[in-house]
């Protein structure tokens, strides 16, 4: 970040060619280049201030009061908070559902994915089609592979027709407790595609001479995954890891266009963070409420943020550290 | 892929054994499952689908269907125009906007910038939900609920990721370029203008790729801020269709997923043109990026 700063004087040395006096000139030329700078970024700064860092600060106010967005909001302190924390039995179970979605979906599809890529990166006949099917599912918009999966999850749906198949009489999905939540992640791991395409890209770019030496020490091509592949891929599973822990955390159109309609949905088993807030907010215009939500899902996606990189010290390998 | 020396033999790691085709071929059957009963659906006639005797393999093929969707009462033509209106200006707006307040962060010099460039990147942290409750409100006070205007204004003042990625791809440019234009007297906007857009274009490219997939698909904004159903993008219009059917009566579910295609087709149409732009993206923003 820094770089820039230690070119810059290097470089002004250059920049005096113009018929006027040394010292004036590039301090005119200085102030005009700053100009220039806040005029060119003033379009990011406005944006900043307007619907961003404006909105935060109002957002902090908001969630220390009591306001229905109709009559002037009515200030009450943690109150909020406390409620929220202690009173709400709806926001820990949506607490709990979020956590569970993400700590299974992540990791399960970084799985599937490195799994599918290793065989992808491998020899294969046809392997641009192989590719192309997996990735596929990932190009349809989450709404649509919501509706699909409303109709691949009906009771008598695909899924359950192909576990049919192996004679399994498969559960109600979207309509009971128990499996709704594994619905959404059923969802989640058909996306697998983007996280494949990804981590083979990278595995392209591990050194041949690795596998080279390993086959010569005699390890096998699963030895060799664990030992070399996985290794070489900390940096981008774990980027992908805390990408897909702040996505998972604000999952919203699979969970709405899936268990929407109340009179179908299992009292509160599908109840994530983010659609609670929404239906606080804007379902009973609890706006204070949904405003200390939304800080509660800041310190929880913060929250697992840091400690996913806690423990990135113990198994993110990077190159640069060795040399 | 083979290098000469190793042609005669595979190494141990990417030998393709029966496993791995068998794996594959099961694993892509079960993706494309769900794609292969979209189609399926969207060609039953109303008798099936209302009898739900509709199966995975196509079996009937009433293609009307897709032309259906654009005289029925149900307005998908108009929600088709307001996803093709919203997304277009919202992608123009962020590769207008991207492009320049990215540039200036790689290249102009001005006090207060290595700060304002930490608050560039500390606003990737923050979760939309965050802004979601004051920014409606703000756009209510405008009057702006029930237009596009919210869902397209704030893409022409760019965002944290964009800026970072352009930055980030302009700090690669040798700085020689728009030096030496600069001494043929070229001015900052002129430099950016004649000299960098055009070699940003892949990375502007990429940014418009992203705001259109995003816009595309997205439904929570659409859903806070449009009631009017008139206006609905598709996303939203599926959605809305699908549950809003007469009580006891099944929603069409041939015309939603006639919907759904026209919603993944363009995707996957962006997709194929534009993938080369993408993976350029991924090389900076995975690895030159992050450093």
């Amino acid at each position: 970040m820094t770089d820039l700063a230690e070119a810059a004087p290097a470089r002004a040395g250059a920049a005096p060619e113009r018929p006027v006096s040394r010292l004036g000139g590039l301090r005119s030329r200085r102030r005009k280049e700053a100009l220039w700078f806040y005029l060119f970024a003033s379009p990011w700064i406005i944006g900043f201030l307007v619907f961003l860092f404006g909105p935060m600060i109002a957002s902090i106010y908001l969630s220390l009061t009591d306001w229905d967005s109709f009559t002037a909001p009515n200030w009450v302190g943690l109150d909020n908070y406390r409620q929220l924390l202690t009173e709400d039995p709806v926001f820990w179970s949506s607490l709990w559902n979020t956590v569970y979605y993400a700590a299974v979906s992540v990791p399960l599809g970084l799985l599937l994915g490195l799994w599918l890529a290793n065989l992808l990166n491998k020899h294969v006949r046809a392997r641009k089609l192989f590719r192309t099917l997996i990735y596929l599912p990932t190009l349809v918009p989450l709404v649509a592979a919501a509706m699909v999966f409303k109709m691949v999850l009906a009771p008598s749906g695909a899924v359950n027709d192909l576990l049919g198949l192996v004679g399994i009489s498969g559960p109600s999905w979207l309509l009971d407790p128990v499996w709704v939540k594994p619905s959404l992640i059923l969802l989640s791991v058909w996306g697998v595609g983007s996280a494949t395409v990804l981590l083979l890209a990278a595995m392209k770019g591990i050194p041949r001479e690795l596998y080279e030496a390993a086959e010569v020490d005699g390890a096998g091509s699963i030895r060799q995954f664990w030992s070399i592949t996985v290794p070489q891929l900390t940096p981008i599973i774990f980027f992908n890891l805390v990408m897909g822990l702040i996505g998972a955390f604000q999952v919203f159109s699979q969970v709405y266009v899936l268990t929407r309609g109340r009179t179908q949905a299992p009292e509160d088993a599908s109840q994530t963070m983010v659609p609670y807030l929404f239906d606080q907010a804007f379902a009973f215009y609890h706006m204070g409420y949904a405003s200390a939500i939304s800080w509660l899902l800041f310190v929880v996606i913060l929250g697992f943020t840091l400690i996913a990189f806690r423990t990135a010290r113990r198994w993110v390998f990077y190159e640069t550290e060795v040399k | 892929m083979t290098t000469t020396a190793t042609t005669t033999r595979t190494l141990r790691a990417f030998r393709a054994t029966p496993f791995t085709y068998a794996t594959l071929m099961i694993v892509s059957a079960l993706l494309c499952v769900p794609l292969v009963l979209v189609v399926s659906i969207a060609l039953s006639s109303d008798q099936t689908v209302n009898a739900n005797t509709f199966t995975i393999i196509p079996r009937e093929f009433h293609w009307e269907n897709f032309t259906r969707v654009f005289d029925t009462s149900l307005p998908m033509g108009r929600f088709l125009l307001n996803s093709v209106v919203i997304s277009v200006f919202s992608v123009l707006g962020q590769m207008l906007s991207s492009g320049l307040i990215g540039y200036a962060f790689a290249r102009l010099r001005a006090p207060g910038k290595n700060g304002l460039f930490l608050v560039v990147i500390a606003t990737m942290m923050i979760p939309t939900q965050i802004t979601m409750i004051p920014q409606f409100i703000l756009f209510k006070e405008l009057g702006w609920i029930n237009t596009y205007l919210p869902l397209i204004i704030p893409n022409f003042f760019s965002n944290g990721f964009n800026v970072f990625l352009i930055r980030q791809f302009v700090s690669r440019l040798p700085r020689e370029i728009d030096e030496a234009a600069m001494i043929d007297g070229l001015g900052f906007f002129g430099v950016y203008r004649r000299i960098m857009l055009p070699m940003l274009m892949p990375a502007l490219i990429a940014i418009g790729i992203f705001t259109l997939t995003y816009t595309w698909g997205d439904f929570m904004g659409p859903l806070i801020y449009l009631n009017d159903e008139t206006k609905m993008p598709l996303a939203l219009g599926i959605q809305y269709i699908s549950s809003t059917s007469a009580a006891m009566q099944a929603p069409p579910w041939n015309l939603v997923m006639v919907g759904s295609i026209l919603l993944t087709l363009p995707m996957i149409i962006v997709y194929y043109l534009g993938q080369r732009y993408l993976y350029e993206m991924d090389i900076s923003g995975g690895s030159a990026g992050v450093k």
